[in-house]
């Protein structure tokens, strides 16, 4: 059996003492499997970059133990940290030094020392050679979280932690930290994320593990996941129909009115959609704007949770 | 070791570059110099030592400190803490920064007292006074870490060290003469560290001599600087106060 790359067990971690003590994780166990990318999705506040933390050493857990490649994050605390690569939500990087700095300084920092020539292959690789000699604070937001990420690899190490690691970017810039997820994953490197878009989970994860108030509440490959919803496609249609002659249609399981968009949740969408549209011309009447949609992670969310990624942590 | 060497040039120079830094550190003390040459002239040579103190103890107490309480709100301490960097070498790289810059400091305006006040400097006093100065520097650096240890914020450390100066500025010796002030305070002012080190550092620069007193002096700076440092090493966050 391999060795897991992150090894959780039992984990729970607070703020706070006496009144104020406020659990963040609680009771937490999770392997990270060699070649993983694995997500932690869950709204803010849930605890994600709390649990990262445990790993990456900064945040001492009250109790139950973190293992990194097999070392024990609070009592190896240098070996640990010799295996991972990190990015925080805050990019936080020394804005004035220029980026060829940062990477040479990162990179000895893990007593990796580059040669200039290596500096320059590394920065092209994350697209910033033409800013090599600029300083950081000098960059635009994506430029940052780009460089942010580079600087997570400058150590070339086996396990990546990437605290949200797109959020607050443009679509654009988003793809492009994507690709480089994408290409650290070719590296062969573990990378852990952070993530309330579920888009982003299903895009780029392996396995996600769902958080809700410190616990994961679930933790699977998003197929399987959406499949355990159980859940039907929605098909949704702009006609003027009554309910009950939608509900008679073919495979629908149940119908309803979302404005004035006709919602049919099927199990046949292809034999409703059919259905519908001689309905339709029977009726003389026109369909507009039809759309399938497939039960996604936010669904799957809703259902553990019985709120939306975007809502927060409810305060119970 | 090369670690540490490359850690310590590049927090070199993010002070170097950060333009704020580079006035207060370099122009502010010869502008300082040459604004008492105006209105104390009779007074040069017995007030460069002072003013040499003087730049110490507002780079200590209010600029150095600032450094460090900005990289602790801007996240970048925490980001250094999660590399495998020791912090002892975190904190020996910042220190020795410093000390090479408040050298620089006071090198400049003993420069300035020398060619513009004419102020005698004996190689004796160069080699008693060189190390007084920098033992003094790191007292009142390790006096600026408990300040910004206590202070919840960037700016409360900055007003609370500028504080501090200009109420150790008028009654240690260092531009304003001791015996000028009333006898109660005279009697409490020779416990200040501020003190201590004017006295250290004058005798040497003016007469190639220690004052009579150093033992008691250095006794005291050194007490102070030892509390200083475990009261700091208590109170360093590396991350800011939730």
């Amino acid at each position: 059996m391999t060795q897991a790359s992150i090894d959780l067990d039992h984990v729970t971690a607070v703020y706070g003492r006496g009144a104020r003590r406020q659990p963040a994780v609680r009771d937490v166990s999770l392997a990270v499997q060699p070649g993983e990318i694995f997500g932690l999705l869950g709204p803010n506040g849930a605890g994600k970059s709390t649990l990262l933390a445990c790993v990456e050493g900064l945040h001492q857990p009250e109790s139950g133990t973190v293992r990194v490649g097999g070392f024990d994050v609070q009592r190896q605390p240098a070996a640990a940290k010799r295996l991972l690569g990190i990015q925080l939500q805050k990019t936080a990087l020394l804005d004035d030094l220029t980026v060829g700095e940062l990477v040479e300084v990162y990179a000895a920092l893990y007593e990796v020392y580059l040669t200039p020539a290596q500096t320059g292959e590394f920065l092209a690789r994350f697209d910033l050679s033409e800013h090599r000699r600029k300083l950081a604070r000098r960059l635009s937001g994506g430029q940052q979280q780009r460089l942010a990420l580079a600087l997570a690899v400058t150590n070339d190490p086996q396990i990546v932690l990437l605290d949200e690691p797109t959020s607050a970017l443009d679509p654009h810039a988003r793809r492009s930290v994507w690709d480089n997820i994408r290409r650290m994953h070719d590296e062969h490197r573990t990378i852990v994320l952070t993530t309330h878009a579920m888009e982003e989970a299903e895009a780029l994860c392996g396995r996600v593990a769902i958080i809700d108030q410190g616990r994961i509440v679930a933790c699977d490959t998003p197929a399987q996941l959406v499949a355990g919803l159980k859940a039907n496609p929605v098909l949704k249609a702009t006609i003027e129909l009554p309910l009950e002659q939608a509900r008679s249609l073919p495979g629908v399981q149940a119908a309803r009115y979302a404005g004035l968009h006709l919602e049919l949740e099927t199990a046949e969408p292809q034999l409703t959609l059919t259905a519908l549209h001689s309905l339709a011309g029977q009726m003389g009447r026109s369909i507009n704007d039809v759309r399938l949609r497939q039960p996604n992670l936010e669904d799957v969310f809703l259902k553990l949770t019985g709120r939306t990624l975007l809502e927060g942590p409810s305060l119970n | 070791m090369q670690r540490f060497l490359i850690f310590t040039k590049a927090m070199l120079l993010i002070h170097l570059r950060a333009r704020e830094v580079l006035f207060w550190n370099f122009a502010f003390p010869v502008f300082l110099m040459l604004i008492y040459g105006v209105i104390m002239s009779g007074f040069m040579q017995w007030l460069t030592p002072g003013v040499i103190v003087l730049n110490a103890l507002s780079f200590g107490l209010v600029s150095s400190a600032a450094v460090l309480v900005d990289m602790r709100e801007k996240g970048i301490l925490r980001r250094l803490r999660a590399t495998p960097l020791p912090a002892v070498q975190l904190l020996g790289a910042y220190l020795i920064v410093n000390l090479l810059l408040g050298l620089t400091q006071g090198v400049l305006i003993l420069l300035v007292g020398v060619v513009v006040y004419g102020m005698p400097l004996s190689l004796a006093g160069l080699v008693l006074g060189l190390p007084m100065i920098v033992a003094g520097a790191l007292t009142f650096l390790a006096l600026g870490q408990v300040v910004s240890g206590l202070a919840p914020k960037a700016g409360v450390a900055t007003a609370a060290g500028m504080t501090l100066y200009f109420g150790l500025m008028f009654i240690s010796d260092m531009i304003f003469p001791i015996a000028q002030l009333p006898a109660w305070l005279q009697s409490v002012v020779p416990y200040f560290p501020s003190y201590a080190v004017v006295q250290l550092v004058r005798a040497p620069l003016l007469d190639g001599v220690l004052a009579a007193n150093w033992p008691f002096n250095l006794a005291l700076m050194a007490a102070y600087a030892l509390a200083a440092t475990l009261i700091a090493s208590r109170l360093f966050r590396w991350d800011p106060k939730a």
